[in-house]
């Protein structure tokens, strides 16, 4: 019994030597766990799919930081190659001043890989302060909120952007972030102007999307890393990419570290439940 | 006046932008369309206003030696690198600056922001096994549920027994759903009345001074 008492006094530093362990190990020995794309995945999956090509632009709104990066990049990516590959074109913008480097750094890690071309094929408008203004100014006139590129060039300038005025002119902006922003993107972008808006968003925050799904507020969601894997697994199985999926991998990482927080959780409450059951003991005696 | 003006602006552009949304007429749409240039404008200085915030805070740490002072000179020093490699890297003929500013950017900040999000999951492995206990019948119902969503996110959980993602998919789309209505009613009402006090001029924290 003492034993099992003791279960409630394990070292700290083990249990981060274990998830150090749990998350290394299944990224040098990939698992290849199956995956089973979401309902939400596949609704976003097929709304984009379903967009003709060298039609209307997707607006991809890439909302994060570096600290978000390993759930929400492959989701950028996934999302990208999606419509290069489907030749659908691309608006890619961020609000948030540390996103323009990441996704000017995904767009043109894969552009070459589809012959994809600047201001015929996608474009990229960099970051700009004032977030929801930013959105209703999007639904005015896109210009207003952008006239020029990350580059300086006039949006005028860029083939993909002749018919595109507002939201009126997308068949979808797709809200990649790990903050409340998307739920402004869907307050302005999809209240407001009618756009359709879909989501990528990281683990801890999908349980907040849940009523917009319900309500059709949000076309699909990418709910964290699983998402993403989900999105990279529908990508290779219809021929898309060839890329490595980056978030399938993570995904190995993901299930393991999960099983063994589970494992410490039944620990703790087995020593916890016997320490409690010895302590009534005790005081009956 | 340093006040009035303010609560004046703020209770003019209130009334008229809340009227401006129920009628669709050119003049209207061009008035709502310049305020939206101007907002960018005026959202691009609070950027300014946070760097001179950020600058006269590590100032005053340096100047008076605060503990860990040192600290604060890598990151003005960092901040001034960055700044002028993005701002020179735009320049004609200095491209290689704006090379080196995305390296630095993907190759030092990313990693090193990436490193401390992931920091997270060992305090959370340690703090669930700590603090994650079934002391009463709720917290012994939050840790079931929590169990099922963790197994239902993950591969094994189909593995396991192919309802269990259904049943997680159940958790977020019934119980979670009806508690983040909830909140959602309560925070849009929140935002509603906090909008309206601001508007008359009720709520005046935002001058500073804490209301008075």
């Amino acid at each position: 019994m003492k034993i099992l008492e003791n279960l409630t006094k394990i070292n700290r530093r083990y249990i981060f030597l274990m998830v150090a362990v749990a998350v290394i190990v299944p990224l040098i020995i990939p698992m290849n766990l199956p995956t089973i794309p979401g309902k939400y995945t596949i609704k976003l999956y097929d709304f984009i799919d379903k967009i003709p090509p060298q039609s209307q632009p997707v607006v991809i709104a890439a909302d994060y930081s570096p600290s978000m990066m390993p759930e929400l990049q492959p989701m950028l990516e996934s999302i990208i190659r999606h419509c290069f590959a489907k030749k659908v074109r691309v608006i890619v913008l961020t609000l948030d001043p540390n996103g323009a480097a990441l996704s000017e750094a995904a767009l043109k890690k894969i552009a070459p890989e589809y012959d994809a071309v600047y201001g015929r094929d996608y474009a990229f408008l960099g970051f700009k302060p004032g977030s929801s203004i930013v959105m209703m100014s999007i639904g005015e006139n896109i210009r207003q909120a952008f006239p020029a590129d990350f580059y300086g060039k006039s949006l005028d300038s860029l083939p993909m952007m002749a018919n595109v005025r507002n939201y009126a002119d997308i068949p979808i902006v797709v809200s990649i972030a790990g903050s409340a922003i998307t739920q402004s993107w869907i307050a302005y972008a999809g209240t407001r102007y009618h756009a359709n808006v879909g989501s990528g968003c990281t683990a801890v925050s999908t349980a907040d999307y849940y009523p917009f799904l319900q309500s059709g507020q949000l076309v699909g969601l990418l709910n964290g890393m699983k998402g993403a894997s989900e999105y990279e697994y529908l990508n290779q199985k219809n021929g898309y990419s060839k890329a490595p999926r980056v978030a399938g991998k993570g995904m190995d990482a993901v299930s393991i570290v999960h099983l063994l927080l589970m494992a410490f959780i039944i620990i703790g409450n087995v020593g916890y439940l016997v320490a409690r059951h010895n302590q009534s003991k005790k005081q009956g005696a | 006046m340093k006040r009035q003006i303010p609560l004046i602006i703020v209770l003019t552009l209130g009334i008229v932008f809340f009227i401006q949304f129920f009628i669709p007429s050119q003049i209207s749409t061009n008035i709502y369309q310049t305020t939206l240039q101007w907002e960018i404008v005026i959202s691009a200085f609070a950027i300014v206003l946070a760097i001179g915030s950020l600058i006269n805070h590590h100032m005053l740490k340096i100047q008076r030696r605060k503990p860990h002072w040192w600290n604060s000179i890598v990151t003005l020093i960092a901040m001034l690198v960055m700044a002028l490699l993005g701002i020179l890297g735009r320049v004609e003929g200095m491209e290689s600056l704006g090379q080196l500013y995305r390296t630095l950017f993907l190759y030092v900040q990313a990693p090193m922001d990436s490193a401390m999000f992931a920091i997270l999951a060992f305090y959370m492995a340690s703090a669930a096994y700590r603090a994650f206990r079934a002391r009463s019948q709720e917290a012994a119902l939050l840790l079931i549920s929590g169990f099922i969503i963790m197994l239902g996110v993950v591969p094994f959980g189909s593995l396991l027994w192919s309802k269990i993602p259904d049943i997680a998919e159940w958790i977020m789309m019934v119980p979670n759903m009806a508690a983040k209505r909830g909140i959602l009613f309560g925070v849009g009402l929140g935002m509603t009345a906090t909008s309206l006090k601001i508007i008359l001029g009720i709520e005046r924290s935002w001058l500073g001074g804490g209301g008075k």
